[in-house]
C-alpha cells in the first residue's frame, strides 16, 4: 500500500454471500468520489471454491468499464502508475460461514441473555444453549452430548455474578470438558469464559488441557451491570481468525491487499458511527440497516454508542425457509397485495434459495420476496431493540437519518417499494431522512475509513448516498380518517402548500431530491412526532428525495386489516401511493 | 460475462467427490479402478456414552462412593450389569444402560462408553480413483454423461435408467410404474403426484428424476427409501427439453443418481466442500472427454436455461445480446439477452439465466 498521504485511488472488494461488489474510489479535485463499480457472483462455493475468482471476474468488468488495468501478473497492481493499478486494495467480507457458537450459562434472562447479545454483534449463529432447566435429571450427559455432537467453533460459558454462584457454573464446565474431550483435537471448540471472575482459575485448570480457553470480563459482573464489549471484541477476533481467514481463496486476496481483512458488518457499523458524529445531534440516533441474502445487520448509534446486531442466517434468502417453518406462510401471505396459495409462495422461496442471484420477473414473485424482507426485518428489529442504549424493549427511538443498504432492499425495482418495505419492516417513529445506499458503498467506506479517513468522509459528504425522502411517522391512536397532522410545506421559492394527514393513510407530497423545504407541523394533541411529546409541533427543515415527503399516518404498531380482501386492497393502495 | 452454470453434457470428464461426513479411513488408492459398490472409505461415529450418577442413585456422598463401586475404570460391562450397589435395608444399585467400557469416574459419577459401528461409503460412480484425500475421501473420475439437478432428497443409488414419461411436459403417472421397474432409475418428465410416488414405493423403484415437484410433496419425498432428484425447480415446472432428450438417449444404461445436496437453510457457505448438487452420472466406455470450462463466458450461441418464472426450466440458445437495460413486468430495468426457446424468442435478464455446459 502507498503511504496514506499519497493514496489517491482505492479499490474496495465487498465479498457477500451472493455477489462480490467492486468499487473504485478516486480523488477528483479536492474530494474523493466513487468513479466505477462492477459486480460478479461470489465464488466461495462450488464449482469455484475460491473467493478470489469472483473478484477477478468483477475486476475484468471494471477494467472493461474504465479502460484501465487493475489486475496483472495474477495480482492487483499496487501502487497506481498511470492507467495501471490502484494505491490501495481493501477487502471486506460477509461471505464466510458465521461462527457456530454454543452458549452455556445459568439464568436465561440474565447472563445468558447478555451472552446472546454479545454474540449478536458478530457473524455468529447460536447452535444451542446449555442451561439447567427445571426437571432435567441428568443434564451433564445432555450437555456433553450437545457439545460433542454439534462440535461448535466456540463455547461461550457465562454465569454467576462476580463472587456469586460457583457450583452450577463448574457443572457446566465439567460437561463441556467431557463433551469436548470426545472430539478429535482439531474439531474441539474454543472456550470463551465470561462468567463469575472468581472461577477463572478453576475453569482454566479444568478445561485448559482439553481446549483453548480465553478468559474475558464477566458479561454480568453484577445483577444490574452488563459488560459486553470484551466478549464482543474477542468473538470478532475469533471470527476473523477462524472463519474469515479460512475462506477458500481469501489468502490470495489478503496477499494482494496487504491490509487486514474486515467483516462487512464492522465496516458498516463504522459508517453509521461516522454519520452520527457528522449529524452531531445528541437527541437523535442514526440507524443503519443492511439486508442481505444470508444476514441482516442493524447498526444503531445513540448518544455516540454503537450497537451492532448481526442476524446471521436470517437474511432474506437463506433465512426464509427456516423462518417459514417456524412462523408459517400466513405471515408472508398477509403482505401480498394479490392472492397466492401456499404452494406458489413456497415455490418462490425454494427456487430463490437454489439460485439466490436471480431476480423476480413476475409481480407475484416480487411481492413474495418483499414480504420476506418485511418479516425478516421485523424479526431483526425486535431482537435488536433491547440492545439499543437505554431503550426499553417496546419503544422505537427516533432515528435520523436511517441508512438502507444490502442487495435485498436496494435492488427492488422502484424507490417507493424500498421505502414502503422499510416502513413496514421497521415502523420508525418521529421524523427521519431515509438514505439509500444504492451502490452499496456504505460498508466499503467504513473499510476505507481504516486507511484513509479523509477519503471516506469526503466521499460520504459528496452525496454518495441517495435520499429517498423525509418520513414523518406520528405515534398515537385515532379513528381511521381522523386528521392527525396539519402541515404547511414552505418550499425554497417561498411557495407553500398546506396539507393534512389522516389516520390510517400513507400520504406523499412532492419534494424532489436535493430540494429543501421548511415544514410547519401541528400534530393532533394525542400524536407525537418526535418534537417533544404528544401534540408538540414546530418548524423543521427537511430535504427531498426519490420518493418525496412522506407522512406515515398508519399508526404504531402498524395493524393490517384482518379481512384478506380489504387487506389486499389496502396494500395495493399503499404500493400505488409510493409510486407502484 | 461469467454466468453460473449447470452441467447437462452427453460426454464429459466426470469428477465426483466422495467425502466421509467425518474424518475416517480411506480404503482406495490413486489410479484404482473401482466399481459402484466398492468401498471408498469408512468412519466410526463418536461412541455412545452415558454418565451414571452413582452417588445420586445410591444416595451416597461423592467422597464415600468409592467403596460402593462394583466396577473400575477400564472394566467392560454388559447391559444391565451392576455398576455400584449398597446393601442393607433399602439397598440400591445402579446398572449399565448398555454394554460398554467404564472410561472414567469422579465426583460420584461413572462414564460408560460403547464404540459405534463403522459407517461405510461406497464409490457410487464406477471409474478411476483420481485423487485420494487422506482421512476424508476420494475423487472418482469417469467419462460419460452428466446432468446436474437443483434439489434432491439426500439418497443415492446406482441402477438402470428407464424413461416413463412420453415427453418433458408430462408428469409421471402411477399406471406407468410396474414391477419391471424395480431397482430402475425412472425419468418422470415434468413432475409426480402422491399417487405416483406411492406406486413407486410399492414397486421399489431405484430412484426418480423429474423436472419439478410441488412444495407440498417435498416432506414426503424425504421419507421415501430411494433418491428423488429435481432437475429444474420447485413448483409446476416442465423438465428442460434438452435434459429430457439427453435422458431418453441414455435409456437402458446404468447410472449413478445422487440426491445429496447442501441444506438450503444453511446458506451458500455450507455448499463448500463435499456436497455440491444432486446429479445423474452415466459412465461410458470412453477413455477421454473434454472438461467443463467453469469460466466459460456468455456469448451468442450459448446454450442457456431460464431460472425464474415465467420461463423457468426452459432451455434455449442466446441469439442477441442487446446493450442497455430492458423493462421487466416488475418495473425493474435489467440487462437482458434474447433467448430462442423451442416455441418463442424472448428477452430474459442475465441474472435469470445459467449456461448449460
Amino acid at each position: 500500500m502507498a503511504d496514506e498521504q499519497t493514496i489517491e485511488s482505492i479499490l474496495v472488494a465487498d465479498c457477500g454471500t451472493v455477489n462480490t461488489n467492486l468499487l473504485l474510489l478516486e480523488r477528483v479535485a479536492d474530494s474523493y468520489r466513487f468513479v466505477a463499480q462492477a459486480e460478479a457472483l461470489t465464488t466461495v462455493g462450488p464449482p469455484w471454491n475460491d473467493v478470489s475468482e469472483g473478484v477477478v471476474h468483477a475486476l475484468r468488468d471494471l477494467e472493461r468499464i474504465t479502460g484501465r488495468k487493475f489486475h496483472s501478473g495474477g495480482r492487483v497492481v499496487i501502487p497506481r502508475e498511470g492507467l495501471m493499478g490502484v494505491d490501495a486494495f481493501v477487502v471486506i467480507l460477509s461471505a464466510p460461514e458465521p461462527l457456530r457458537v454454543l452458549l452455556a450459562g445459568l439464568v436465561p434472562e440474565m447472563s445468558l441473555e447478555s451472552a446472546r447479545r454479545a454474540a449478536a454483534a458478530v457473524y455468529a449463529s447460536i447452535e444451542a444453549v446449555l442451561c439447567r432447566e427445571g426437571g432435567l435429571r441428568s443434564p451433564e450427559e445432555t450437555w456433553a452430548r450437545t457439545v460433542r455432537d454439534l462440535a461448535p467453533d466456540v463455547v461461550l460459558l457465562v454465569g454467576g455474578v462476580d463472587g456469586g454462584a460457583s457450583r452450577p457454573v463448574m457443572e457446566l464446565a465439567d460437561a463441556i470438558a467431557l463433551g469436548a474431550s470426545m472430539l478429535d483435537a482439531e474439531r474441539r471448540p474454543r472456550l470463551v469464559y465470561a462468567g463469575n471472575a472468581k472461577l477463572r482459575p478453576m475453569v482454566t485448570k479444568l478445561l485448559g488441557e482439553i481446549v483453548t480457553v480465553d478468559v474475558v470480563d464477566n458479561v454480568r459482573p453484577t445483577v444490574d451491570v452488563e459488560r459486553l464489549a470484551p466478549t464482543q471484541q474477542l468473538l470478532e477476533q475469533i471470527y476473523v481468525e477462524r472463519q474469515l481467514y479460512k475462506l477458500p481463496g481469501v489468502d490470495t486476496l489478503s496477499a494482494w491487499s496487504r491490509l487486514p481483512l474486515l467483516p462487512t458488518a464492522t465496516a458498516f457499523g463504522r459508517v453509521v458511527e461516522y454519520l452520527w458524529h457528522r449529524e452531531g445531534r445528541q437527541d437523535r440516533g442514526v440507524l443503519g440497516i443492511d439486508v442481505g441474502a444470508a444476514s441482516i445487520t442493524i447498526a444503531a448509534c445513540l448518544q455516540g454508542d454503537l450497537a451492532l446486531s448481526v442476524h446471521s442466517q436470517k437474511g432474506s434468502v437463506y433465512g426464509a425457509l427456516s423462518w417459514v417453518e417456524e412462523h408459517g406462510l400466513e405471515a408472508l401471505q398477509q403482505w401480498l397485495p394479490e392472492e397466492a396459495d401456499a404452494d406458489q409462495i413456497s415455490a418462490v422461496l425454494y427456487n430463490r434459495a437454489f439460485k439466490p442471484w436471480t431476480v423476480p420477473q413476475q409481480l407475484l414473485e416480487l411481492w413474495v420476496e418483499q414480504a420476506v424482507v418485511r418479516e425478516m426485518l421485523r424479526g431483526a428489529v425486535r431482537a435488536a431493540l433491547p440492545t439499543w442504549n437505554g431503550n426499553s424493549a417496546d419503544a422505537m427511538p427516533n432515528f435520523d437519518p436511517i441508512l438502507i443498504s444490502g442487495g435485498s432492499l436496494v435492488h427492488m425495482p422502484r424507490p417507493g417499494q424500498v421505502l414502503l418495505t422499510l416502513l413496514d419492516g421497521l415502523e420508525p417513529t418521529g421524523i427521519s431522512t431515509v438514505m439509500l445506499d444504492a451502490n452499496r458503498v456504505a460498508p466499503a467506506l467504513g473499510a476505507v475509513a481504516g486507511i484513509k479517513p479523509l477519503a471516506a468522509a469526503s466521499a460520504l459528504d459528496a452525496g454518495t448516498l441517495a435520499s429517498l425522502g423525509t418520513v414523518i411517522s406520528p405515534v398515537g391512536k385515532a379513528r381511521p380518517g381522523e386528521t392527525i397532522l396539519q402541515m404547511r410545506i414552505v418550499y425554497e421559492d417561498s411557495s407553500a402548500l398546506s396539507v393534512e394527514a389522516r389516520y390510517g393513510e400513507l400520504e406523499i407530497w412532492p419534494l424532489l431530491p436535493g430540494q429543501r423545504a421548511t415544514l410547519e407541523l401541528k400534530p393532533n394533541r394525542r400524536f407525537d412526532i418526535g418534537l417533544g411529546g404528544p401534540g408538540r409541533g414546530g418548524k423543521v427543515q427537511v430535504v427531498g428525495g426519490l420518493v418525496g415527503l412522506v407522512v406515515d399516518a398508519r399508526g404504531r404498531p402498524l395493524v393490517l386489516p384482518e379481512d384478506p380482501e380489504s387487506r389486499r386492497h389496502r396494500l395495493q393502495r399503499w404500493v400505488w401511493d409510493v409510486g407502484g | 460475462m461469467i454466468l453460473p452454470f449447470s452441467i447437462v453434457n452427453p460426454l464429459t470428464r466426470i469428477e465426483v467427490l466422495r467425502q466421509l461426513p467425518q474424518p475416517g479411513k480411506v480404503l482406495v488408492r490413486e489410479n484404482d479402478l473401482i466399481e459402484s459398490f466398492q468401498l471408498v472409505g469408512e468412519y466410526t461415529p463418536p461412541p455412545q456414552f452415558a454418565i451414571i450418577n452413582a452417588s445420586r442413585e445410591l444416595a451416597i456422598p461423592p467422597k464415600k462412593i468409592a467403596r460402593y463401586l462394583d466396577v473400575a475404570v477400564g472394566d467392560t460391562v454388559e447391559e444391565g450389569a451392576v455398576l455400584a450397589s449398597r446393601g442393607g435395608v433399602g439397598g440400591r444399585s445402579c446398572r449399565a444402560p448398555f454394554s460398554g467400557t467404564v472410561t472414567g469416574s469422579g465426583r460420584g459419577r461413572l462414564l460408560l462408553e460403547a464404540p459405534s459401528r463403522p459407517v461405510q461409503l461406497s464409490a457410487l460412480l464406477p471409474g478411476t480413483v483420481a485423487r485420494v484425500l487422506p482421512g476424508e475421501g476420494a475423487i472418482i473420475q469417469a467419462f460419460g454423461a452428466f446432468i446436474q439437478g437443483v434439489w434432491g432428497n439426500g439418497k443415492e443409488v446406482f441402477g438402470v435408467l428407464r424413461v416413463a414419461a412420453r415427453n418433458a411436459r408430462q408428469s409421471l403417472r402411477a399406471k406407468k410404474l410396474d414391477a419391471s421397474l424395480q431397482g430402475a432409475i425412472i425419468v418422470g418428465g415434468a413432475g409426480l403426484d402422491e399417487e405416483a410416488l406411492a406406486q413407486a414405493v410399492e414397486v421399489q423403484v431405484g430412484g426418480i428424476i423429474v423436472g419439478g415437484v410441488s412444495p407440498q410433496l417435498m416432506p414426503r419425498l424425504l421419507t421415501v427409501p430411494f433418491p428423488v432428484v429435481v432437475i429444474d425447480g420447485i413448483g409446476k415446472v416442465s423438465m428442460s427439453e434438452v435434459v429430457f432428450k439427453l435422458l431418453r438417449s441414455l435409456e437402458g444404461r446404468e447410472a449413478a443418481l445422487s440426491g445429496q445436496m447442501p441444506d438450503l437453510r444453511r446458506p451458500a457457505w455450507s455448499r463448500l466442500g463435499n456436497v455440491e448438487r444432486p446429479y445423474l452420472a452415466v459412465p461410458m466406455p470412453a477413455q477421454s472427454a473434454a472438461s467443463i470450462d467453469r469460466n466459460a463466458p456468455l456469448t451468442l450461441g450459448s446454450r442457456v436455461r431460464a431460472l425464474r418464472q415465467p420461463y423457468m426450466g426452459m432451455s434455449g440458445v442466446v441469439v442477441e445480446i442487446p446493450r442497455g437495460l430492458a423493462l421487466l413486468e416488475t418495473g425493474a430495468r435489467r440487462p437482458c439477452v434474447k433467448v430462442q426457446f423451442e416455441s418463442e424468442t424472448v428477452l430474459v435478464p442475465h441474472a435469470n439465466l445459467e449456461l448449460l455446459l
